[in-house]
């Protein structure tokens, strides 16, 4: 294996689901440190700070895994918040929008957002993860 | 003076033949125009008996003798009618008259006239046979027709209007109270219909509600043409008014049956996708666990995979629990509302939750005087007042007793139920539309809230036929406002 990712974020509210994923990462070495939060709102609240307080980039992510269905501010209304500060901020963020729904409605929704590279349905095989750490940290 | 010769041709235009009696010999002559009609026939036995029984229709034959007696005997006159077999072997009407003799005292000769009425007596079937039509069609599909004389300001109904109207059959509408007969919200459509069609002779189509003379409200579809004089002006309107009370009704019904069919069918899909999602997401981290096992080298990481098994299990449980109870809902909608007091609904209610109160201190208040009881399902009412009363003690703003204040009226006819608290509120511009979801929850740090109770809620309320809104400031408190 090559490169790692730096910075990875986990913004989701299933404790089990973001442990597991801490694991995988743990495990496989996919990323050096790891940013979870368990609504949009509180990752919000962090890259808004950044932005205003620091230009230190490497307390931005590399990659976003957004989940959906979270309470206080769920995946659709951070992307909507997201986008406005998005270039604001001197990084390159790949972010993917991370779902157990597989309502197609959901699926079209997500990819209408350009900053979304991709729509995951929950489970992740373990080899996707590692594909996709692989991608982002090449 | 005319001749024989003229009179008769005069005669044969107008299609009247006669019979010239001797009153003594009782002899019988037939005008000219008589036995063309009949056909000239060869006759050997007695003219009469022979007009009697191959030319009279059968029907009339005694009548026919008892007038012949009355004709020679007196001199009054008479007229009747009957029916005569022609040279084309049809039966033709015919109106049969004397003439008067002017001459009293010599009476020598009568006349009999036979004036062919065929026409006019087909005429008179035709029109009695199209006014039965009308009438039959009219009753059957209860159209009444109507005039307003706009000149002279008087309105006339027919029979099936005053019927449809609901009115006493020698009721004479007044002009003046003619908007009396519309309900209140379509008086605009009428009147402009009326105004266009009065002062440009624009016909109208509509459909609206009338106020029947018993104050009852009904559908009609009503049509007005304009009625022009010689001078090319209207001078009124006439139409027919058709009572659709029955087909609109069920129209309105059938579109209110689509629209519930279909919230209910959006509601369901959208039930499925969230079960699936929800019961996905804990199988997805079942996989996961499973996957991981696999990966894992030391006993110490499998045993912490292990942990998370049960963990999931316990989720999962909990998840279709929740979804039971959304079920539920729906089944128990079967049972049959019955009136139930509110005072005791909230009894059943504070004895399950005394424990939370208790701990809590929470001070309930409810006033039920304006309004003590309600048609209901107890297991909805119930569910409504433990799911507002619980959320308003579970979410009380910290370091205050929380208070709920609970209130039945009514209003407009419409009955209300209110829950009020003085707890942390909530942000409406931010949370509004989504305080009702499913699975929504806005209060972070609070491991309880679960975001069911409200979705029931408003599943219960909008099963029955009502809504339910939500009114809030932030550290001053909520309240939920049950329309039934």
């Amino acid at each position: 294996m090559g490169q790692t990712v730096e910075l990875a974020c986990i913004i989701d509210d299933d404790k089990i689901y973001v442990n597991l994923v801490k694991k995988i990462i743990e495990i496989k070495k996919l990323s050096e440190n790891l940013l979870i939060y368990k609504n949009g709102k509180e990752a919000l609240d962090y890259f808004k700070e950044i932005m205003e307080n620091t230009t230190d980039e490497n307390k931005l992510p590399d990659i976003i895994f957004l989940d959906l269905n979270m309470p206080v501010m769920d995946g659709w209304e951070f992307l909507n918040e997201f986008i406005k500060i998005k270039n604001k901020l001197n990084k390159k963020i790949t972010l993917y929008v991370v779902s157990s729904s597989i309502d197609p409605r959901d699926l079209e929704r997500a990819k209408s957002f350009n900053l979304v590279t991709d729509y995951l349905i929950k489970p992740i095989e373990l080899k996707k993860f590692e594909k996709i750490f692989e991608k982002t940290a090449a | 003076m005319l001749n024989d010769l003229q009179l008769n041709s005069i005669l044969e235009d107008f299609d009247i033949a006669y019979w010239k009696i001797n009153l003594f010999s009782r002899e019988i002559h037939w005008s000219n125009h008589f036995s063309i009609l009949v056909g000239d026939p060869e006759i050997e036995e007695d003219r009469f008996e022979f007009f009697i029984n191959h030319i009279l229709h059968p029907d009339y034959r005694y009548d026919f003798r008892i007038h012949f007696e009355k004709l020679i005997k007196e001199n009054e006159p008479f007229s009747f009618e009957i029916r005569l077999k022609l040279e084309n072997g049809k039966y033709r009407w015919f109106e049969c008259k004397n003439q008067k003799s002017r001459n009293n005292d010599f009476r020598e000769t009568a006349v009999l006239l036979f004036v062919n009425i065929h026409q006019s007596k087909r005429d008179q079937y035709t029109i009695e046979e199209n006014f039965f039509y009308y009438r039959e069609t009219a009753e059957m599909t209860s159209t009444g027709g109507w005039y307003v004389d706009t000149v002279n300001k008087n309105i006339y109904w027919d029979d099936v209007t005053l019927k449809i109207v609901e009115c006493p059959r020698d009721f004479q509408p007044a002009y003046k109270d003619r908007m009396k007969f519309y309900a209140e919200e379509h008086h605009n459509r009428m009147r402009n219909a009326f105004d266009k069609c009065e002062n440009f002779g624009i016909p109208f189509k509509l459909e609206l509600k009338m106020v029947s003379f018993q104050h009852r409200e009904f559908w009609v579809r009503l049509t007005g043409k304009p009625v022009y004089n010689n001078d090319q002006e209207v001078v009124g309107i006439r139409g027919v008014l058709q009572n659709i009370d029955e087909n609109k009704n069920n129209e309105l019904n059938l579109q209110n049956s689509l629209d519930i069919i279909a919230t209910q069918n959006s509601r369901l899909f959208n039930f499925a996708h969230i079960v699936s999602h929800h019961l996905r997401s804990h199988s997805s981290n079942l996989s996961l666990i499973v996957e991981l096992l696999r990966e894992s080298k030391s006993d110490r990481d499998k045993l912490d995979l292990l942990a998370n098994v049960e963990d999931v299990s316990d989720n999962l449980d909990s998840a279709i629990s929740r979804l039971n109870d959304i079920v539920s809902v729906q089944t128990s909608l079967k049972k049959e509302p019955v009136r139930i007091r509110f005072e005791k609904a909230l009894e059943v209610v504070l004895a399950s939750i005394s424990s939370l109160i208790n701990r809590e201190n929470a001070k309930i208040v409810a006033e039920f005087q304006d309004l003590k009881e309600i048609r209901y399902i107890p297991e909805y009412l119930e569910s409504i007042l433990l799911n507002l009363i619980t959320n308003a003690i579970r979410y009380k703003q910290p370091g205050r007793k929380p208070v709920i204040f609970i209130q039945t009226y009514t209003d407009n006819d419409k009955e209300y139920l209110e829950v009020s608290d003085n707890g942390m509120g909530i942000d409406l511009d931010e949370y509004g539309e989504k305080m009702f979801g499913m699975y929504k929850t806005f209060h972070p740090n609070n491991p309880e809230a679960k975001g069911i109770g409200l979705f029931i809620t408003k599943n219960q309320v909008e099963a029955l036929g009502g809504s339910i809104s939500v009114s809030s400031t932030l550290d001053i408190g909520t309240t939920f406002k049950i329309k039934f």
